[in-house]
């Protein structure tokens, strides 16, 4: 393959043959593609994918919005800073996502994959309402809220609007259905059991031994504002909720008590008693200016008047705003 | 040649210190992202990993394609025999570049809040698909910029009668630079069919494009350096070519094994991608012949060290790191973990980043007029960025290693809890080897840019520098080149064991030794041998100033022996 001054070497002859090869490799390749991309192979479609009436197009454009791909993977494309997405949905499931994506700094905790799953739309999508058969059907879910419920997340909370989410959604559930020939490779072994898991909590592991029963009759009695905390971090507030001034999605807790807070009609009111209660009751009845309506869901279903009230006190206890 | 030929070569000049600005920000965005990587709430929410990454990656494209244009424009005219056509066309392609490269920068940060200016159905200001992050304004004036290309690098050349084969290749590199970018310059709804043509623009780029852009301007550097002949570096840049579109146009299949489409593109893509490291081979292989034609002593160490370097990380990250995970078996752990990222940085910028910088070290200085520059700064940089890549290819492997037993073996997907502490040493390790890269790439940034300008350092005594021509120093022979690759060769083999033995039902069953003894033999040994051939060679080439009369004798009696 080399060819010495003054020798003829026929460069246009071999350079026309490699171009017919070349032509001939193109022809194959195109076979291959076109093969590939036939409605009989039955590969999922996103046009053809909904999720409680949402689109997974739309959710492919979230996606890419939001550059998802600069940290994740999807099909094992793009940065490798934060875990793949195509099969997300599968294993973790829809309420998970719900709880999940509003306020991704931090991980969602039971309490707030419950209270997704009392939307029956989102039941349906599960196939289920009910906590325990959900956490048994979406295994992923269980394991993270396990281990991870409550603590902060290294994903950065992003302004994703309820529209957003359930597209983006609607997206993961469309790549769950893709058939991806097999990769990622399903483990063969449990990983929790190997060192190089992060352990769970001594106190959950021996709760995840004991039956809810004896879990319950365990604890010893409470303060009212400790168990609003536990209250609140097993409903899933604090992950839209600070316990300081802080803004996340909802407004910060700390100091809330006792001001007086400017409503999106532009009218004053009286942070009290009365006013929370009806804001965890009832949550559009008064908006915050500067927040939406909506982003919050009714927890009359989920929480015992005496819980709101526990809750409440657990508010107050983060100071006071003197009038 | 010490002066330049033609006017409208000074064009090039100006793309060579836009590549050199952007290489330095590059550089300095790849720390940051290697800061985040240990402390992931650094800078979280202000600039956000996502951003920082497209920033990295899109800095890496536009100053490998300044470097292109530069040395195309600085060549284009001594190919062609006669000045660039249309200048004023060259100039307003600079100021698109400018211009692009701040609106796209500019509009990454908006992916933080989710904007990417949806508009008929197209993301205008920017689209979130890795390595096409630019959004669809950006994609039009890119695509207007490689038009402009196209058209002064066809203007200037010859009648197509009277092409030679470099002519060819790069006559038939920048109108297929323009073609394929247009394959990423839509909407797709499916997620599939998206991935498979986003490979459309990145595989054909790299691995059809660039690389026979590569090769047209390695051979003609080679051409200018060592006065080798045109009509044979020109048939050996033919088979080249060949050679790369052969292997690389079904090669691309190797990105078809897990996005959806069917299984049978494993089969192909398993056996195109093996022979994709056969061009890469062929060039290692004349890089020696040019090297070794006549005796003389190189006039331009810092050039040719890059250009050396960039034939051998395109041997190592692309040939060697490539066919470990090209394979199914192999590729189905590799995907989507570190131990890509090896691969990525040491063919991405060993071979075309250190092609722009081996064609500046080599035009600037004729540019600015200068007969002779003080050469040590440009060495030290060269060592520093080589030893700093090689360095961090090693990391990224290891971790990668690392990552694929936690993440996909044991299946524990939380990446701060269970994966990112597996990794932490690798994570650890990674902006230690960035700062030694980095520090040469302020080193060569400071030493272009002021070629000329700055006050000349006092001349060293560089005749006590150079090397005995003996050990290390004396002279290569074409055998001992051979024994080097296959050393190599034999190390690529050991880690593509390794990932093959993934595959183990003992590995399966939570044993990692095997593959971790493969991938700690395998890595380090491959690059450490390419560090010490390159230092082999470059001290074998430092010693000819020794031996001014010998050369010619030598190189009469071993191209026999080198057989």
């Amino acid at each position: 393959m080399s060819c010495k001054p003054g020798e003829p070497c026929h460069e246009g002859l071999k350079r026309r043959r490699a171009l017919a090869v070349l032509g001939l490799m193109a022809i194959l390749f195109v076979a291959l593609s076109a093969v590939s991309f036939l409605d009989s192979r039955g590969q999922a479609v996103p046009s053809q994918v909904g999720y409680a009436g949402f689109d997974a197009v739309e959710g492919k454009r979230v996606f890419q919005s939001y550059n998802c791909m600069g940290c994740h993977t999807i099909v094992g494309n793009g940065a490798y800073f934060a875990p793949d997405l195509t099969k997300l949905y599968d294993k973790a499931g829809p309420a998970w996502l719900e709880a999940f994506l509003p306020s991704a700094g931090a991980w969602p905790t039971s309490g707030a994959v419950r209270r997704h799953l009392q939307d029956p739309a989102i039941a349906a999508e599960a196939g289920t309402d009910d906590l325990d058969a959900y956490l048994e059907a979406y295994p992923a879910a269980a394991e993270r809220i396990a281990r991870r419920g409550g603590k902060a997340t290294t994903m950065p909370n992003l302004p994703l609007t309820r529209e957003e989410i359930g597209n983006l959604i609607a997206f993961l559930k469309y790549t769950s259905q893709m058939n991806t020939e097999g990769w990622p490779p399903t483990p063969a072994v449990d990983g929790l059991s190997f060192p190089q898991a992060t352990p769970l909590p001594a106190a959950l592991r021996a709760a995840a031994t004991a039956t809810p029963q004896e879990g319950a009759a365990a604890a010893a009695p409470v303060s009212a504002v400790a168990h609003g905390e536990a209250l609140a971090v097993d409903n899933g507030c604090t992950a839209c909720h600070a316990t300081d001034r802080q803004r996340l999605v909802g407004p910060g807790w700390g100091g809330l008590y006792g001001s007086t807070t400017t409503l999106a009609d532009g009218s004053a009111v009286a942070v009290d008693e009365a006013y929370l209660t009806q804001s965890i009751l009832d949550p559009d009845a008064h908006i915050v200016a500067g927040f939406e309506p909506g982003a919050m869901p009714s927890f009359a279903d989920m929480l015992e008047a005496g819980e709101v009230a526990a809750i409440v006190a657990f508010i107050r206890s983060l100071g006071e705003t003197k009038p | 040649m010490i002066r330049i030929e033609y006017e409208t070569q000074r064009l090039s000049l100006r793309f060579f210190m836009v590549m050199l600005v952007l290489f330095f920000l590059q550089t300095a965005f790849g720390l940051l992202l290697a800061a985040q990587h240990i402390d992931p709430t650094l800078l979280a929410g202000t600039l956000n990993f996502n951003v920082l990454r497209s920033q990295h990656v899109n800095l890496a494209i536009f100053w490998v394609l300044s470097g292109f244009i530069a040395t195309i424009l600085f060549v284009g005219p001594l190919l062609s025999k006669r000045e660039l056509a249309e200048p004023w066309l060259i100039k307003v392609l600079f100021y698109a570049l400018l211009a692009v490269v701040a609106w796209n920068a500019l509009t990454q940060v908006l992916a933080q809040q989710g904007v990417a200016g949806w508009w008929m159905g197209q993301p205008l200001l920017q689209e979130g698909l890795e390595y096409l992050e630019a959004g669809r304004v950006a994609d039009v004036v890119i695509l207007i910029g490689f038009a402009i290309l196209c058209r002064v690098v066809l203007r200037t050349f010859p009648p197509r009668a009277q092409w030679n084969e470099i002519h060819w290749g790069l006559g038939l590199g920048v109108v297929a630079l323009t073609l394929v970018w247009i394959f990423g310059m839509a909407f797709v709804e499916r997620l599939d069919v998206q991935e498979y043509f986003r490979w459309y623009v990145v595989h054909y780029w790299v691995e059809g494009v660039w690389e026979v852009i590569h090769i047209a301007l390695v051979g003609f550097l080679l051409v200018l350096m060592f006065g080798a002949n045109v009509k044979s570096v020109g048939y050996a840049v033919f088979w080249g070519i060949s050679l790369v579109w052969l292997s690389g146009l079904l090669g691309n299949a190797h990105h078809y094994f897990w996005i959806g489409t069917p299984e049978f593109w494993q089969f192909w893509g398993s056996l195109f991608s093996a022979l994709e490291p056969l061009p890469l081979i062929f060039c290692f292989w004349h890089i020696y012949l040019d090297a070794h034609q006549d005796g003389k002593p190189v006039a331009n160490m810092p050039a040719f060290s890059f250009l050396l370097g960039s034939v051998v990380l395109e041997q190592v990250g692309a040939g060697i790191l490539g066919f470990t995970m090209t394979f199914a078996l192999t590729n189905v752990w590799s995907h989507g973990t570190w131990v890509t990222l090896s691969h990525a940085h040491l063919a991405l910028f060993g071979t075309f980043g250190m092609l722009g910088l081996a064609a500046a070290y080599y035009a600037v200085p004729i540019m600015r007029g200068l007969a002779a520059f003080d050469q040590r700064p440009g060495r030290l940089a060269f060592w520093l960025v080589f030893t700093g890549m090689l360095g961090l290819g090693f990391v990224f492997a290891t971790g990668g290693t690392v990552q694929v037993f936690v993440y996909r073996t044991l299946g524990l997907d939380w990446f701060s809890g269970d994966v990112a502490p597996a990794m932490q040493f690798a994570k650890v390790s990674v902006p230690v080897f960035g700062m030694v890269f980095a520090s040469g790439v302020g080193v060569l940034v400071y030493d272009l840019l002021t070629m000329g300008l700055r006050a000349p350092a006092a001349a060293g005594d560089e005749a006590a520098a150079v090397p005995r021509s003996a050990g290390w120093g004396r002279r290569l022979s074409g055998w001992e080149t051979g024994l080097w690759l296959l050393a190599m060769w034999v190390f690529g083999g050991i880690i593509t064991l390794g990932l093959l033995s993934f595959n183990l039902p003992s590995v399966q069953q939570g044993n990692a030794l095997f593959p971790y003894l493969m991938a700690g033999i395998g890595y380090p040994g491959l690059l450490l041998t390419t560090l010490l051939f390159v230092r082999r060679f470059l001290r074998s080439l430092e010693a000819r100033r020794h031996v001014p009369a010998a050369p010619l004798v030598v190189a009469a009696v071993s191209p026999a022996g080198a057989g």
